[in-house]
């Protein structure tokens, strides 16, 4: 802070930099500002009014050193073995300009494992998803570019996730941002390191914050199963001319993911003809045409389209040959 | 403040072209103060209120806008009318004395806060409040001869 007085002449003048708009943000004024105090005074002491000025005290406000770091995840990320990435907003909450150093920490207590940490880039062109080759990886010590006050920067953490991971398995990502000009206790005070030559000082976040963000490994894996039964026209199952087979294949859905596009599809094996109208999906019937139903058969063979199906789940798909 | 100085250089050079515009004679001065207050614990955990030199301020701040009148003179001083421009980066303090009289419109008219409308966003009045306080001032009937006083404003910065 700079204090000075200022004499009646430049009064005037001054007042006219006090005609300036005030910028203000969250924090309050914007650090360099100045507080003015002056005073005129009138009287009339029989020869009309008179007009006196007083002296002017000058002061500049100092700056303020404060930050905010929040996820912009909605929850824990679905992750499988190899990149993730995790998206944090940083905010300015102090009242000038002010950089920020960023740490990612991998190492968080509880966690089923460490994710490897790649880097750390900004959201370029600021269109809140991370776009490789276009948005910019920071490089150490990571500090972001000065972001006025109110400002706030989208920033992603690039990590891989080790392919020793299990499905379910859970890890949480710490970022931290600290003021470049200085943290510490609030109040703390840099001398002459804020805007226009004022003093920082350590607002009352302690000019660091951080925020954590989580990923969930989801390994979905289906398994087929095909199964027969026979029928023969005599009321056996013996597999002779005119017996019908029933083939069930069941697709077993496991893990705590989901399968997008799942088609269960099967050839009509030789010496046998499909039975026309017996395709069904969980013992419901399908049609043989396609595009009308999940469903459709040919002589040739059948195919099922169960699109997304989520883990723990799981679906039969039947359909009847006759041996020629 | 070298920003500062350089603004003002040509402001300073025209007043000395045309001489002071304060006679020196004055029998009256006033002269303004700037003090910051900060609560204060001491060693027995009582917190207290102090007024200290505004080394450091910070939004949230509260400065007391002090002004201290003189007659120096052999003869009293009537109808001594002291006006402030309050600093845009402040709002006078909530505590502030509610007979004081303040110009909510850049000191074109006078009145208690309380009895003071601004227009609101849509256009219909609002009552004033202390946020909207752009001068103040004081009148004081006469200074006696020899007489001194102070007079402040507390306000807290934005």
């Amino acid at each position: 802070m700079k204090r000075e007085l200022i004499s009646l002449e430049r009064a005037v003048a001054a007042s006219l930099l006090l005609a300036l708009p005030v910028s203000a943000s969250a924090a309050g004024v914007d650090a360099g500002t100045l507080i003015e105090n002056t005073a005129t005074a009138t009287y009339d002491a029989g020869e009309g009014p008179t007009t006196i000025n007083s002296n002017t005290v000058t002061l500049k406000v100092d700056e303020l050193l404060d930050v905010t770091v929040s996820s912009l995840d909605s929850g824990p990320i679905g992750a499988t073995p190899g990149s993730v990435v995790l998206t944090f907003e940083i905010t300015n909450t102090g009242n000038g300009p002010e950089a920020y150093t960023l740490t990612a920490n991998p190492a968080v207590g509880g966690n089923d494992f460490d994710t490897a940490i790649d880097g750390i880039a900004v959201d370029s062109n600021g269109n809140g998803v991370y776009d490789p080759g276009i948005d910019q990886i920071l490089t150490g010590p990571e500090t972001t570019a000065l972001l006025d006050p109110d400002e706030n920067l989208t920033v992603f953490v690039l990590a891989t996730v080790p392919p020793t991971v299990v499905d379910g398995d859970q890890s949480t990502v710490d970022l931290r941002a600290d003021a470049v000009t200085g943290t510490g206790a609030p109040g703390t005070t840099f001398a002459g390191q804020g805007v226009d030559g004022s003093d920082a000082v350590v607002g009352a976040g302690g000019a660091s914050d951080n925020a954590t963000g989580s990923l969930i490994v989801g390994i979905t894996t289906v398994d087929l199963t095909k199964s027969a039964t026979v029928a023969d026209p005599f009321g056996g199952t013996s597999t002779v001319p005119g017996s019908t087979i029933t083939y069930t294949i069941t697709a077993v859905v496991s893990g705590s993911g989901s399968v997008s596009g799942l088609v269960v599809s099967d050839v009509i094996p030789a010496g046998t003809t499909y039975r026309t109208g017996t395709l069904a999906l969980d013992s419901s019937a399908l049609t043989d045409a396609s595009g009308d139903d999940a469903g459709e058969a040919s002589a040739s063979g059948i195919s099922v389209d169960l699109g997304t199906v989520a883990g723990g789940s799981s679906h039969a798909v039947t359909f009847e040959v006759s041996i020629d | 403040m070298a920003f500062l100085l350089k603004i003002l250089a040509p402001a300073l050079s025209l007043a000395l072209f045309a001489g002071p515009t304060v006679a020196q004679e004055m029998p009256i001065s006033i002269e303004v103060d700037l003090k910051l207050e900060k609560s204060v614990v001491d060693a027995d955990g009582n917190s207290r209120v102090e007024r200290v030199e505004p080394d450091l301020i910070v939004p949230g701040d509260r400065l007391v806008f002090g002004r201290i009148y003189r007659n120096s003179g052999p003869e009293a001083v009537p109808n001594f009318v002291v006006t402030s421009p309050v600093s845009s980066a402040v709002r006078l303090a909530p505590d502030a004395d509610p007979s004081l009289v303040v110009s909510v419109d850049g000191g074109k008219s006078w009145g208690v806060l309380s009895a003071l409308t601004v227009a609101a966003e849509d256009g219909s009045a609002r009552p004033a409040d202390h946020a909207d306080v752009t001068h103040v001032r004081w009148t004081l009937a006469m200074v006696a001869p020899g007489e001194t006083g102070r007079l402040e404003f507390p306000a807290i910065i934005r």
